[in-house]
């Protein structure tokens, strides 16, 4: 799989590039700007871009401003948003662009090589990666009273782990049941939280996260 | 000078008083005679009026004109008594209908003495040399002795000398009613002057103009309508019918206003003594409406001199450039020179009232002084909001900058070393051992230093409130409450950095307090712009109790909105939940 790296930080570009190497993964170019990273998504259409969401020259939203960027003129290529922030809105605001191939992690992954490879790769294959902090401090939100409450605590596993982008394998492979179980919690799930059932697999991600945090 | 007023008072009364006399001792009726005593009485009032007037204010014109009104009216008459000397009847043909243009010029220069448009100067000239024309007309070709003559205008004496300037007999009377409708238009002209200049009065102007308006459009009006009916102003009119009565009065008028207005410039004391005891009483700030009262001009200014600053202030303590004197502002500034207290900025009509203007400016001294300090005391203030306002800023841009240098500098070391820490691991491979729990107990470490690093730079600024606005930033203060929150309204459009900075802030700051103390089970929240002000709200259903004074949070953040003219309201009786309520003014 075939990945590009843009950060501003020497040390974190020539890190993780190392880290993903171990990890089988091929980094074909690594660039410290949102311009740069532009070019070279263009020449090189990698699988994943990886991109730090604080860059030159304003360090807000400059990274995420790229994914955008990236996602509509090459819909192809997956991008996977390191951020410093932990609010949900950018999180949202990456997937209003469409749910697949795409993914936000807290920066403080790269410390776990291979949390961050399967990452990649599971956007490379289209998929979607939400954090898992993010997605457990969704949950975890105190709300007045809620459908939540009806959730039986398996269920409640399922939803953290469709939040966080998982396919209805990945998370069967996470809590040792079959997919078909998986299913069924699914459905118990939409239909207590009264979503739309017809939101299949990654579609469904967008429409947990909004529930969550509404 | 003095001695040239007594003389020409002297001989204006004598020549009033050789005119009766003279008529005593022709054969008149005793209605005529009566009125002509009257009249002439009249003109001698006038005339001492006049004097004491030019007396007075001898720098001011209006003294003079005042004086040579009923002079003029006078000296003509000379041919009557003299008529027999072809000098005095000379002067008396030079002067006649003089009267006229000097009244003119009079009522249009009142009260300064100046002519101040172009339009009254042009028409005073030319009423001057019109009534030149007319008496040149009888110095020329008058003839008493020629038989075309009637003797209208020699109607009490018959056959008296001719002017000294004769050239020619012709006939004059024929001409004569010419010259009366003629005066008619330039009298309608004078109204029209007259009526422009009331208009284009200052209010103050206008209440010190308009009682000798009123008497002059009487005199104007009365001359308009004998012309009218009977075709001349002419004696017999003016002694054998009821006009008689119109004209005198009018012609009384003019000079009893003016006394009046003299006594009213003495009796400015008087107003002074007032002005006196009222800035017992005035609050300090309204010196200005006390002074405004006393000399008579709504429009007037007080500006203050700070000696610190070397400029004027208003009482407000905002600084004031003091306009040059003009036909429109006029400047007067108290105190001795060299080191002003206050500046008047009033109505250049009050020029003429110096007098009061200076011994008002003396009396008010004591409270000027007194407002002085004030003013002082409110500029200080509002520096100090400035400066309050802008180490708010300066604060909020500090922040920004903390939070960049903690997320691109400490934030990225910190990474950089954890994926050293992981690649040494890959290094040492299965060689790690011991070193392997060590490494491990590291990188906890080292996330949690991450996690704290990255509260502490949320905390101290947010950065999504910067890069998001505020609906995204509070949504993100309601995931993270521990209260569940209820976000019932926020504006979508952007506010202003301080001003969402402040609301972000209040908002974070009650959900916190809220958190610890309050025990309740929901807190609303809302943002609106209301009346060009953004409204916030929020409000649990908690405890309540809580104390504004105590606490540094809630003290700060009420401080921080005065610093945006905005209000802090906290509302938390014991047992019925905390109501924190803010108002902070908004552009646009």
């Amino acid at each position: 799989m075939r990945v590009v790296i843009a950060d501003d930080s020497v040390l974190l570009r020539e890190g993780v590039s190392r880290l993903l190497a171990d990890e089988h993964l091929d980094v074909v170019a690594k660039v410290a700007s949102a311009e740069e990273l532009l070019e070279c998504v263009e020449a090189e259409a990698p699988d994943v871009a990886i991109i730090d969401i604080r860059m030159p020259p304003t360090h807000t939203d400059e990274g995420l401003v790229a994914a955008e960027t990236i996602r509509r003129s090459s819909p192809r290529v997956g991008v996977l948003v390191l951020s410093q922030y932990t609010d949900t809105e950018y999180a949202l605001r990456l997937l209003e662009g469409g749910e697949e191939r795409c993914g936000y992690l807290l920066k403080d992954r790269v410390l776990d090589a291979g949390q961050l490879a399967d990452a990649v790769r599971r956007v490379g294959d289209g998929g979607v990666v939400v954090d898992p902090e993010l997605v457990a401090r969704l949950v975890g939100r105190s709300r007045t009273s809620s459908p939540l409450d009806e959730l039986t605590p398996k269920e409640h596993e399922v939803l953290e782990l469709m939040a966080e982008g998982l396919t209805d394998r990945g998370i069967g492979e996470r809590m040792y049941v079959t997919p078909k179980t998986v299913e069924t919690h699914i459905r118990h799930i939409f239909s207590k939280l009264r979503l739309p059932e017809t939101a299949a697999d990654n579609k469904r991600v967008h429409a947990v996260l909004t529930y969550l945090r509404s | 000078m003095r001695a040239v007023r007594l003389l020409v008072w002297a001989s204006g009364g004598a020549l009033c008083a050789g005119m009766v006399l003279a008529l005593r001792a022709v054969d008149q009726p005793e209605l005529v005679k009566h009125r002509t005593l009257i009249g002439y009485t009249l003109l001698f009032v006038g005339l001492t009026i006049g004097v004491i007037v030019w007396d007075r204010r001898p720098d001011n014109r209006i003294g003079i004109l005042l004086t040579a009104w009923p002079l003029v009216s006078i000296l003509p008459d000379a041919r009557w008594i003299f008529w027999n000397h072809a000098l005095p009847v000379t002067l008396g043909f030079a002067t006649i209908e003089l009267f006229a243009p000097v009244f003119v010029h009079l009522i249009l220069a009142y009260p300064t003495g100046r002519l101040t448009t172009r339009l009254d100067r042009l028409f005073v000239g030319f009423a001057y040399t019109f009534a030149g024309a007319y008496g040149l007309l009888f110095l020329l070709f008058f003839d008493p002795l020629s038989a075309d003559e009637p003797n209208s205008d020699t109607c009490f004496i018959v056959g008296c000398a001719k002017p000294i300037t004769h050239v020619a007999t012709f006939n004059v009377h024929r001409i004569r009613h010419v010259f009366d409708w003629l005066a008619l238009p330039l009298a309608l002209i004078f109204l029209v002057l007259l009526a422009r200049k009331l208009v284009r009065a200052s209010p103050g102007g206008r209440r010190i103009v308009l009682p000798l308006s009123v008497a002059a459009f009487l005199v104007a009006g009365q001359f308009v309508a004998q012309i009218v009916l009977y075709g001349s102003s002419g004696v017999n009119t003016m002694t054998h019918t009821n006009w008689y009565w119109i004209t005198a009065a009018a012609g009384l008028l003019v000079p009893i206003i003016l006394g009046v207005d003299l006594l009213r410039r003495q009796s400015g004391r008087s107003a002074v003594a007032d002005l006196v005891v009222e800035l017992e009483r005035t609050p300090p700030g309204f010196v200005r409406e006390a002074l405004a009262r006393t000399l008579g001009d709504p429009s007037l200014e007080l500006a203050l001199w700070l000696p610190e600053r070397e400029s004027y202030v208003d009482s407000n303590g905002r600084e004031l450039e003091l306009p040059s004197s003009g036909p429109d502002r006029a400047v007067t500034v108290l105190g001795p020179p060299g080191s002003p207290i206050a500046a008047l900025l009033h109505d250049p009509v009050l020029l003429e009232r110096r007098g009061l203007l200076e011994a008002a400016g003396a009396a008010a001294r004591l409270a000027v002084e007194n407002e002085r300090l004030q003013a002082e005391l409110r500029a200080q203030l509002a520096e100090l909001r400035a400066s309050r306002t802008r180490i708010v800023q300066a604060g909020d841009e500090e922040r920004r900058r903390l939070e960049r240098n903690l997320h691109d500098g400490a934030q990225q070391r910190l990474l950089s070393l954890g994926l050293a820490l992981q690649l040494a691991r890959a290094e040492l491979g299965a060689e790690a051992n011991g070193a392997s729990d060590l490494l491990n107990e590291a990188e906890d470490e080292l996330r949690a230093a991450l996690d704290e690093l990255r509260e502490l730079a949320r905390g101290i600024h947010p950065a999504i409130l910067t890069d998001q606005g505020l609906p995204a930033a509070l949504r993100s203060l309601a995931e993270r409450s521990s209260v569940p929150v209820n976000i019932v309204a926020v504006p979508d459009e952007r506010l202003g950095e301080s001003i969402e900075a402040a609301a972000y802030f209040i908002v974070s700051e009650s959900l916190a307090n809220c958190a610890k103390y309050a025990h309740a089970s929901a807190v609303h929240v809302s943002i609106t712009r209301r009346n060009g002000n953004a409204v916030i709200d929020i409000a649990d259903n908690g405890a309540g109790g809580a104390n504004p004074t105590c606490g540094s949070g809630l003290r700060g953040l009420s401080d921080r909105i005065q610093t945006l003219d905005g209000t802090f309201l906290l509302e938390s009786p014991a047992g019925g939940g905390t109501h924190i309520h803010a108002e902070i003014p908004c552009a646009s």
